[in-house]
């Protein structure tokens, strides 16, 4: 990923035409690299103005709360490429699936069959959510019944009561260190990576695409709707497996009310990462640095000495002047 | 057709699960029966019913507006403390409710304007009003100086109480509103077929703005109620709304497509909703169970609407490929013109190819995946 812009051509075509392609090619280029500059500059600022931000410890911080919502984003990045809109479900995927491995840890004292545990769980409930939106219902209002189910469901089990593994070391997940970093920043890190790959790069990724693009056309073309909505759900259930176990390790214990504003700050994202929301364009990288970026101004604001809503409000007032900013400039690149 | 024979195919399914939801309840909890039970099913109209009227309006308009929990929350707050400057309830409640509506016109107007889609804006509204609303009360719950307002609303009058006749008023102007006049009916115009609806002059900015403004009030009103019946106020109040609300509006049949329903199927929805939930907490079970059997109810009802659907458009393609099948391959092309004159009567279509209607390809619309009406 570059920061720098690529050269504009402007082409001597029609006179009318020609200062629309213009304008609409510095549009699309400012969308496409709105995200890294931004995230760019408000570094930049906040080195410079906020004391104790541009320090080694912080940066680490800094990522460490980002992995979480990011990895979780980055799957539902899937979800959002195939029109699919957003799944409402998310926080409640992810506090089962860190449940689930805090007790199968507990019960059997086995790290890697608690991680199983927790990914087939979040998989069985992701296929069914996807079986259901693959066969024509509004995804955000299935993923929001099974958002309360399971939730529902959790809190039923648990009985409201905090889960730990016991005896059982998982801390070490969320601790080691690879590289330097910690490995849930490592594995944000190539999670994103990977999403970005596959979907830029492979025959599965662009038919996901061209599902959320036009979906007529896909479906005429013969790619399957179903197929595309399993693959994007199977996407976003590992994000939120991974989510939640890493979650689980760091705190060592969770409950069913744990992690409420997940959801949001996960949708949150997505948006300020530039994705569609009728599909079709949407970028794994863009995301993680939308989850970054939301990360750092609410460090920055904390860092100044704001309070828990006056960052809320800021967080929010930034969501939507961003999410208005990209609309209107992707509106403006393909006039 | 027969009103009755056509009540019974508008409200039939809701009439069916809520007989269903009611003898689950009996059986569950044998003593939530008569009078205590249909006031504890009232009672919830404020805030739930209000609230899911106003998601409905945003729903036949074809969108969605999802910061309405957190404009509740907003309000509930900023009503308390209005309440302590001395301002009576009337205009306590006026004020809250005219601020929540231009709040709500403020997103209708930029929706309309900018062309964006109602989840994306709302979705950053919601997190900036929940933003201002721990702003108002610095993040801790807040209670009147005075509850002399709370005692008011907590007057009761046999089955009612001065909330609830509130809420059915509102639902009761809104569906007079909705059905009568020549705005209300507009926003069924935009919700059912945009693109056509602004062919033929349908205003669609206004009634944009409109159904916003409307949502917006209603949440506004909602959260001022309810937080001035319970006399407190917390930042986090209301978050569960949004689902509850979502889920009464659709099990009472509004469409999430648009242009469907009205505020009869709001109040079945509410009353369905919260006989579960009333019924549920009678018997000592948590909140989080209703929401369970909610989510289950929800998925449900989803389901249900969309078999009746397909087995629709099944017998629609069905009739369609009969009424042809009779003529040959040149007739076929012949057929052709007579689909072109307004009658949508195409050849065979192979069956994987869903319809698209006109509107689902308006990019404005929420539900542009929703599949086409038979």
């Amino acid at each position: 990923m570059t920061t720098t812009a690529p050269p504009e051509t402007t082409g001597p075509v029609a006179p009318r035409g020609g200062t629309d392609t213009w304008r609409g090619k510095s549009a699309r280029t400012v969308a496409d690299y709105a995200m890294p500059l931004l995230t760019v500059l408000v570094l930049l600022v906040a080195s410079l103005t906020t004391d104790g931000f541009a320090e080694t410890a912080n940066f680490r911080a800094i990522l460490i709360s980002t992995a979480i919502t990011g990895i979780a984003a980055v799957g539902m990045t899937a979800i959002t490429l195939t029109g699919n809109l957003f799944s409402l479900g998310v926080g409640s995927t992810v506090v089962l699936s860190g449940i689930l491995f805090l007790a199968v840890a507990g019960a059997t004292g086995s790290v890697l069959l608690a991680v199983l545990a927790a990914l087939g769980a979040s998989l069985v409930l992701g296929l069914a959510q996807a079986v259901i939106v693959g066969a024509g219902l509004n995804p955000v209002i299935t993923t929001l019944a099974f958002g309360a189910i399971i939730y529902g469901c959790v809190a039923v089990g648990t009985g409201g009561e905090v889960v730990t593994a016991g005896s059982v070391p998982v801390t070490w997940l969320a601790t080691t260190s690879v590289l330097g970093l910690p490995l849930p920043v490592v594995i944000f890190v190539v999670l994103t990576a990977l999403v970005s790959v596959l979907s830029a790069r492979t025959v599965v990724g662009r038919r996901l695409r061209l599902l959320g693009d036009n979906r007529a056309t896909a479906v005429t073309s013969g790619i399957s709707a179903m197929t595309g909505t399993v693959v994007a759900f199977a996407s976003l259930s590992v994000g939120a497996a991974i989510a939640g176990i890493l979650s689980a390790a760091q705190l060592r214990q969770m409950q069913a009310n744990d992690l409420p504003n997940l959801t949001l700050d996960v949708i949150a994202a997505v948006l300020v990462g530039g994705a569609a929301i009728n599909g079709g364009e949407a970028s794994a990288v863009r995301t993680a640095l939308g989850a970054l970026l939301i990360v750092i101004l609410g460090n920055v604001m904390l860092l100044q000495g704001l309070s828990p809503g006056e960052r809320l409000f800021g967080v929010g007032a930034v969501v939507v002047v961003l999410v208005v900013l990209l609309h209107l400039l992707r509106k403006a690149g393909t006039r | 057709m027969n009103p009755l024979t056509r009540f019974w195919r508008t409200y039939g399914l809701q009439l069916i699960i809520f007989a269903l939801v009611v003898l689950a309840m009996i059986a569950v909890a044998p003593d939530f029966v008569g009078e205590p039970a249909a006031s504890a099913v009232l009672e919830r109209l404020v805030p739930l019913g209000i609230i899911t009227a106003g998601i409905a309006v945003t729903m036949i308009v074809g969108e969605l507006d999802l910061s309405i929990a957190s404009v509740a929350a907003l309000s509930g707050a900023t009503a308390i403390l209005l309440g302590d400057t001395g301002l009576g309830l009337g205009p306590v409640l006026l004020i809250a409710t005219a601020a929540g509506a231009v709040l709500g016109a403020a997103q209708g107007a930029a929706i309309a304007r900018l062309g964006i889609s109602s989840l994306v804006l709302t979705i950053g509204t919601l997190i900036l009003f929940r933003g201002a609303t721990w702003l108002v009360t610095d993040g801790v719950p807040i209670t009147p100086d005075d509850y002399a307002m709370s005692d008011q609303l907590l007057l009761r009058y046999g089955l009612l109480s001065p909330t609830s006749v509130i809420a059915l008023l509102v639902l009761l102007g809104l569906g007079v509103f909705l059905t009568l006049t020549r705005p209300g009916r507009s926003l069924y115009a935009v919700g059912g077929g945009r693109t056509e609806a602004v062919a033929a002059g349908v205003p669609l900015r206004s009634s944009l703005v409109l159904a916003f403004a409307v949502s917006g009030g209603c949440g506004a009103l909602a959260g001022a109620l309810s937080s001035l019946r319970s006399a407190s106020a917390t930042p986090d109040g209301f978050q569960n709304m949004l689902l509850l609300g979502v889920a009464a509006a659709l099990v009472g049949g509004i469409s999430l497509a648009g242009g469907r329903g009205g505020m009869v199927d709001v109040f079945l929805g509410v009353v369905i909703t919260s006989t579960l939930a009333a019924g549920l907490s009678s018997v000592g079970f948590k909140a989080f169970v209703a929401e369970l059997f909610t989510g289950v109810l929800l998925l449900a009802v989803i389901g249900a609407d969309a078999t009746v659907r397909w087995v629709a458009r099944r017998r629609y393609l069905a009739e369609q490929r009969r009424q042809l099948s009779g003529l040959s391959a040149i007739d076929l092309t012949a057929a052709e013109p007579a689909g072109s004159r307004g009658r949508r009567a195409r050849g065979p279509e192979p069956s994987g190819v869903a319809h698209t209607d006109p509107a689902g390809s308006d990019a404005t619309s929420v539900l542009h995946r929703q599949r086409a009406r038979p």
